[in-house]
């Protein structure tokens, strides 16, 4: 028996060479000796040889004969669809994808598996400046769905979801896939680390994505602003105390100050629709911030601190 | 380069049939620049050529892929035989794309430059991707960034959350990068001679001292995982409900396990940066949330819920 390294690159040459499709039976008559002689054997080895070439990308291209070949199956592989379009990169710009690589640095070799096919090598620049990428399984195919306009199956909070995925954000350290959700006829946000499983993709060109799609300003706002408009409260008047507090409340994503009180203090509005998200944000200072009003907030501030008193001394006893 | 196992087919044709469009545009390389290349040993690099060049087209005589090995190179004879590199896959086309575009967003980066050439000329044959990298970069990068290239010496004023302190100290910064939403710079602090990360959004003024040190290469760490199994962390474990843990995720965590008497209930071991770090954790975390271990923290929650209560007017009973 062949070695299968060279069986895999027989095969390759002899499909992507052949001017018509060659039956199983044709291949294994012209691979000398490299697949087994028992019929159910021979399948089974070409069938564990087209599952490695498809991993690596390679598709091959089926079809049922007719004539005094009638009901038999072929196969080829579509020159064009497997070679590489010659992107006509310049030294510089392939030295510019290899930085990108290195200072994106990811858990997976995808990024380099992609640079060795436009010419670039493995070396491994020393960089000052670098960004983690998060990578996971289901960002490419979900990435293809977005470009063919497919729908995007998947489960999430174990619901199954049918999505025309409209594209994918890295925002915060997280990826966001936002798209049309069917079951609810609106458009959604997902948290790409929380979809369980992997993603089917449906037909290509399902659908169209609007005209004017942006993502950066489709990914809902603050997660404080989130809730019920038209019956909260929806901003809270906070007092920050002067010390760290103007510095605490850049780094909790607080944005456009208020002018400082006399005593150094700030006074900020803070969107409170989702009581929960404020007050994980508000108790990040610690003693360092009040809220003022309105009073129906403040007491629900209170309530809170008082739970946490009541749950320590029920569990003294 | 590190000792492995066999390498599989698949492995192995996936390497050749990037290497061999390679080889046949330069027609001849010596082994060792070609192994470097790649990413092989010479030896699996030679392995793999000579079995190449017994594959082909049948009868296997003279339709063969025409590399040999000849006193140190690499060479082609006729070119024919996968000429052509193979299309990129989805995660090799998704991983350029964001590495490119991340990399835009990094300081120093221009739009106009060969970086942003080479996404043009990507997008060609990945089309319209929908994909969108935002890394929200702090102005302060940009600076720390020219220090880190320089060598130059910055005085900062830091603050520290676990004390809640503010310290002003000289650092020489080395790297600027960014993981899990957050930007870090890791710099040589001269305060202690160590190495250390800092958060680029808790330095409050930098100012330039015109000291230059040598240039020093390092190894951008996981933010993940740098400071676990570091023991100069205590441990905290706690019960909280398992549909809040999203608000501990961000943290490094030994363990996070179901409770075994309640449901909806988890049991995480966490790393503490420090005690008041851990007390704004559990006010935030509510009522909900108890500390089972070490019992000198158990109270730790109730005690800051009164601190702030004071602020309030309110007094609550003493636990």
């Amino acid at each position: 028996m062949a070695d299968p390294l060279e069986r895999l690159t027989n095969l390759l040459a002899l499909l992507l060479e052949t001017r018509e499709p060659l039956t199983l039976e044709r291949i294994a008559h012209e691979l000398t000796d490299q697949y087994p002689d028992g019929e159910a054997a021979r399948r089974g080895a070409f069938e564990r040889d087209k599952t490695v070439l498809r991993e690596l990308g390679i598709t091959i291209e089926q079809e049922v004969l007719g004539g005094d070949q009638a009901g038999r199956t072929a196969y080829r592989i579509d020159r064009r669809r497997y070679e590489l379009a010659d992107l006509d990169l310049t030294d510089d710009e392939r030295r510019a994808l290899q930085l990108a690589v290195a200072a994106a640095h990811s858990d997976d070799s995808w990024g380099q598996d992609g640079l060795w096919k436009l010419g670039v090598g493995s070396e491994q620049p020393s960089l000052a400046v670098a960004a983690r990428v998060p990578t996971f399984d289901v960002l490419p195919p979900l990435q293809e769905a977005v470009t063919s306009r497919a729908t995007a199956e998947f489960s999430y909070r174990d619901t199954v979801r049918v999505v025309n995925p409209y594209g994918l954000l890295l925002r915060d350290g997280r990826w966001y896939l936002i798209g049309h959700e069917h079951a609810h006829n609106e458009q959604r946000t997902y948290r790409v680390d929380r979809i369980e499983g992997s993603v089917a993709i449906g037909e290509a060109g399902s659908f169209e994505r609007p005209a004017k799609f942006d993502i950066r300003e489709a990914f809902p706002a603050d997660p404080r602003l989130m809730g019920d408009p038209d019956t909260e409260i929806s901003v809270a008047r906070v007092r920050i105390d002067a010390s760290r507090g103007w510095h605490a409340a850049g780094e909790l994503g607080l944005t456009g100050f208020g002018t400082p009180n006399p005593d150094g203090s700030m006074t900020v509005d803070v969107p409170c629709l989702n009581r929960f998200a404020f007050h994980t944000w508000l108790l990040g200072f610690g003693e360092h911030a009040v809220v003022e009003g309105p009073a129906e907030i403040r007491d629900e501030t209170i309530q809170w601190l008082n739970e946490i008193v009541a749950a320590a001394n029920a569990g003294d006893r | 380069m590190a000792k492995r196992g066999p390498r599989p087919a698949h492995e192995r044709l996936k390497r050749l049939l990037v290497m061999l469009p390679w080889l046949m545009q330069r027609e001849e390389v010596s082994v060792a620049e070609m192994a470097a290349h790649f990413a092989l040993t010479e030896a699996e690099l030679i392995a793999d050529i000579e079995r190449a060049s017994m594959c082909g087209l049948p009868p296997y005589q003279d339709e063969l892929i025409d590399v040999y090995i000849d006193e140190g190179m690499v060479c082609v004879g006729v070119r024919r035989l996968f000429t052509r590199p193979l299309r990129l896959t989805a995660p090799e086309g998704f991983a350029l794309l964001v590495a490119g575009r991340s990399a835009m967003q990094l300081p120093g980066a221009d739009p106009t430059g060969p970086l942003g050439r080479a996404l043009d000329k990507l997008a060609i044959e990945l089309g319209d991707d929908g994909v969108v990298v935002d890394l929200d970069r702090p102005e302060a990068a940009d600076e720390l960034a020219t220090a880190a290239t320089s060598g130059e010496r910055l005085r900062m004023s830091y603050w520290t959350p676990s004390r809640d302190e503010v310290t002003n100290r000289d650092v020489t910064p080395r790297a600027v990068f960014t993981d899990s939403g957050h930007w870090y710079l890791l710099a040589d602090d001269h305060r202690t001679g160590e190495e250390r990360i800092f958060r680029i959004d808790r330095i409050m003024a930098i100012e330039a001292t015109g000291v230059f040190d040598a240039a020093r290469d390092v190894v951008v760490p996981d933010a993940r995982t740098w400071f676990i199994g570091d023991p100069d962390f205590e441990r905290v474990t706690l019960r909280m409900p398992t549909d809040m843990l999203w608000m501990i995720e961000r943290y490094p965590t030994d363990s996070i396990t179901q409770d075994e008497s309640l449901a909806d209930m988890s049991i995480v071991v966490l790393a503490v940066t420090g005690e008041q770090w851990l007390s704004r954790l559990l006010l935030r975390l509510g009522a909900s949330a108890v500390v089972l271990q070490p019992e000198r923290w158990s109270s730790l929650a109730a005690v800051a819920a009164q601190a702030v209560l004071r602020r309030y007017g309110v007094e609550s009973n003493e636990t």
